[in-house]
């Protein structure tokens, strides 16, 4: 059916990616203003107004679900079956089955969320969801698999391009992290908690090979597929090395699923799983840089682009953020720096760094480049994408800066000595001392938020401009037919 | 693409994508590789220096090791572990050292020498102040002033509940107490609840209705009620039950002295008659050590002028 002379919405199928795109927007919108939210609570406590369902606790699992998984995992959807329709210049394979999971992944995010304001959690990190909302997602996850592989079996090429390598490592390794750390015993068929099948240490081990891989696989391995479509294709050039994209794929799929043990040094894990976790860190970060070199390398020859294209600032500080944050992840695994950095804020702001920078930052370059192609028309103001642009990155720098000075400001408090051998500081003033940075962060979010508000209204628009102008040819083309029926 | 020249040596891989998608086969770059293999180097070494791989039921040891005391004090040589640098870090830190060095001074010393020394109360000022921060400040607030008037007293001030002696003070932070008053909310009548209340507030120079005084005075020393039990004829009160002294200014379960007018205050002293008082101060022996509560003592006694 792959005629050329048929138009791509008739040939692709686009109403999927235009749901998920929308809803991507939508759980990024609510995501991140919930992110803002907490943070303002943390540094003004009485924010929380001593209601429940929006205190810290209950509603920060919220804001990184709707984030990573509502924000994140829509916009992956999307531009994955987009790009695998094009690469592979084939229909997407059972529309039914890609719509099951459209509202399998709304229906599994809305019963999350709403379930952790309200206590419902099974309290692992990035896998708070209760086993009857694991059990759907497993669901979706095998439909989606099945979804792509088969449009994949279709495709009109005879080889398969480096984006759907990412997408497919991404779809495959975290099947085996959503079932391997959700394992457990239901209380009961009307309960909502259930027992983990790992005890003890084990259980954190699972928990951080599945917490580090979903950073790997998820919010990595993922977006460089998403990358390493869309930036040779607003750049307008060929990918930089196919033999660079080989080898660090391979090396990133392989290294990322030892590192998890750096989360859990200096703790009741054996120092061989820690350390072992530690050099595999350090073996990771060139891979990583793999794929920052591909994408910024990609556009070496075009570098005038960026005085021009506010679409392509947003793909190539995305990689760069993505390079530091790489850079900055092993040189946090090692044991004498994550002596001081762990348990602060410093975390914090390396994960936001990656989630800001990277993950939402290309999220935006991509989307601004396909919301225009799905709906067949341009974008109703590049001007504001240029606005989104300088807000989003001014965010991502007030709010890792503030969570450096936080973050090792506390850590290097806390291990402060007097002259008598005594601790200098008692917890709670490099509780204080905190209060600045946390305000700071806080006023990063604004302009993050801020921005992707920005960026709905320029979506809004644009979509109703196309609409207008389809109505408007429409028109045009009955008042044709009917003239040469008369 | 017109600006290619700079790849023209620089063959694609021959296929395309989705139109215009293309891929280059330059050769990887040689300062990526190149850092790659020296992270490797790393890693080996490091795999070689520290505890790494699993074998069997055991893991390599590494070539690093780390020497401690054990409990039997035997100097114990092992594979490098972060357990064991804790050990020997505490044992033998710079900062260990230090600080053992003045706490075994501390220890030995009588709490007169303690006071008499500026070195060592110095010390004292030091950790205590850290000691009180992480373990006391959560009730009685940063620096000894609880964040409003109720649950825990007022460390600051000179008013002494169990008594403000280095004898008494270790007592308290060791055991522990128990700050109780009965509730006479269903003993007593409203009106007579009212009169002990003018009676008490008249104690510290308030000037109030001298009828109610007078019967709150015969009721405050009356059977019936038995205040002057606890708080004693003179109303000063007992360290040993820890009644509040009523004849000076400081209040520490009612807000007397936030309260706008007399009326507000009468009210405020009768809901403690009303209500009574029901405080605990947990036992901190066993909790903190020895040394540790000892130089607490000093720290709480220097706080609100001990006796």
């Amino acid at each position: 059916m792959a005629q050329g002379a048929v138009a791509a919405d008739t040939q692709y199928d686009y109403d999927i990616v235009k749901k998920f795109a929308i809803m991507a927007l939508v759980w990024g919108v609510l995501g991140m203003t919930a992110g803002t939210y907490i943070a303002s609570e943390l540094a003004f406590p009485f924010l929380n107004f001593d209601i429940a369902q929006i205190t810290f606790g209950r509603l920060r699992p919220g804001h990184t679900t709707m984030v990573i998984f509502g924000f994140g995992g829509n916009a992956l959807f999307a531009t994955s079956y987009y790009v695998v329709q094009r690469t592979c210049q084939a229909r997407l394979w059972g529309s039914g089955l890609a719509n099951f999971t459209f509202w399998g992944w709304q229906a599994a995010l809305v019963i999350g969320v709403l379930g952790y304001m309200n206590g419902i959690t099974d309290g692992k990190e990035y896998a708070e969801f209760p086993w009857y909302v694991d059990i759907l997602i497993t669901l979706v996850w095998v439909a989606y698999f099945v979804v792509y592989v088969q449009t994949l079996r279709r495709r009109s090429q005879p080889h398969i391009y480096v984006a759907n390598w990412f997408y497919l490592a991404f779809i495959l390794a975290t099947a085996i992290l959503h079932i391997f750390r959700n394992l457990a015993v239901p209380v009961g068929l009307f309960h909502p908690e259930s027992y983990s099948l790992y005890a003890g240490v084990q259980d954190a081990m699972v928990q951080w090979w599945y917490g580090h891989n979903a950073v790997g696989f998820f919010l990595t391995a993922a977006f460089l597929g998403m990358m390493y479509y869309f930036v040779p294709k607003q750049a307008g050039r060929p990918i930089y090395s196919y033999r660079l994209s080989i080898i660090h794929f391979w090396a990133l799929s392989f290294m990322y699923m030892w590192v998890g043990g750096h989360h859990l040094h200096w703790t009741a894990l054996p120092d061989w799983t820690s350390s072992l976790a530690a050099a595999f860190s350090i073996l990771l970060l060139m891979p990583s840089w793999g794929g920052m070199i591909n994408g910024i390398m990609t556009l070496s020859g075009a570098w005038e682009k960026l005085r021009t294209d506010p679409i392509m600032l947003f793909l190539i500080t995305a990689l760069s953020f993505y390079g530091m944050s790489t850079f900055e992840g092993p040189m946090m695994s090692l044991k004498s720096v994550n002596a001081l950095s762990h348990y602060t804020d410093w975390t914090v702001g390396h994960v936001h760094s990656g989630a800001l920078g990277w993950v939402a930052m290309i999220t935006f370059g991509s989307f601004y480049h396909l919301i225009p192609r799905l709906w067949e028309t341009r974008l109703w103001s590049t001007r504001l994408v240029y606005v989104h642009f300088w807000l989003a990155t001014i965010g991502i720098v007030l709010y890792i800066a503030a969570m450096w000075v936080s973050g090792i400001g506390q850590g290097l408090m806390l291990r402060a000595f007097d002259d008598y051998g005594n601790l200098a500081y008692t917890f709670i003033e490099s509780v204080q001392f905190m209060h600045w940075p946390l305000v700071v962060r806080a006023l990063g979010g604004a302009f993050f938020v801020s921005g992707i508000l920005l960026m709905c209204f320029n979506v809004y628009m644009t979509v109703r401009t196309a609409k207008q102008e389809q109505a408007a040819l429409e028109g045009k083309i009955a008042a044709k037919v009917a003239q040469a029926g008369a | 693409m017109a600006d290619q020249s700079q790849h023209k040596a620089v063959q694609t891989t021959g296929h395309a994508w989705d139109g215009d998608l293309q891929e280059f086969n330059n050769p990887l770059p040689r300062w990526w590789l190149w850092t790659f293999y020296a992270t490797v180097v790393f890693a080996i070494v490091y795999w070689i220096l520290y505890p790494a791989w699993p074998v069997g039921k055991t893991f390599t040891k590494g070539l690093a090791t780390t020497t401690f005391v054990d409990a039997d004090g035997k100097e114990v040589t092992t594979h490098w572990n972060t357990r064991a640098e804790f050990i020997r870090d505490m044992q033998s830190g710079e900062e260990a050292l230090k600080q053992k060095a003045y706490l075994e001074k501390v220890a030995g010393a009588s709490y007169e020498e303690i006071l008499n020394d500026p070195d060592m109360m110095a010390f004292t000022q030091s950790l205590a102040k850290v000691l009180f921060a992480d373990n006391c400040a959560a009730c009685h607030g940063l620096g000894g002033t609880p964040a409003e008037v109720g649950n825990f007293p007022n460390l600051r001030d000179d008013a002494w509940l169990w008594g403000g002696s280095i004898e008494r003070i270790e007592q308290t932070i060791r055991k522990g107490r128990l700050g109780y008053m009965p509730s006479f909310g269903k003993v007593l009548s409203d009106e007579d609840i009212e009169a002990l209340a003018n009676y008490v507030l008249s104690l510290s120079g308030h000037d109030v209705d001298k009828g109610l005084m007078a019967r709150g005075d015969s009721l405050f020393h009356s059977e019936q009620a038995g205040c002057y039990y606890c708080h004693t004829n003179s109303g000063k009160g007992l360290y040993s039950q820890g009644s509040a002294n009523l004849t000076d200014q400081v209040w520490t379960v009612a807000d007397v002295n936030g309260a706008p007018t007399l009326a507000e205050k009468i009210e405020r002293v009768k809901s403690v008659i009303r209500n009574g008082v029901q405080r605990r101060m947990p036992a901190w022996e066993g909790r903190l050590s020895d040394e540790e509560i000892k130089l607490l003592t000093v720290y709480v006694h220097g706080l609100g002028g001990g006796q």
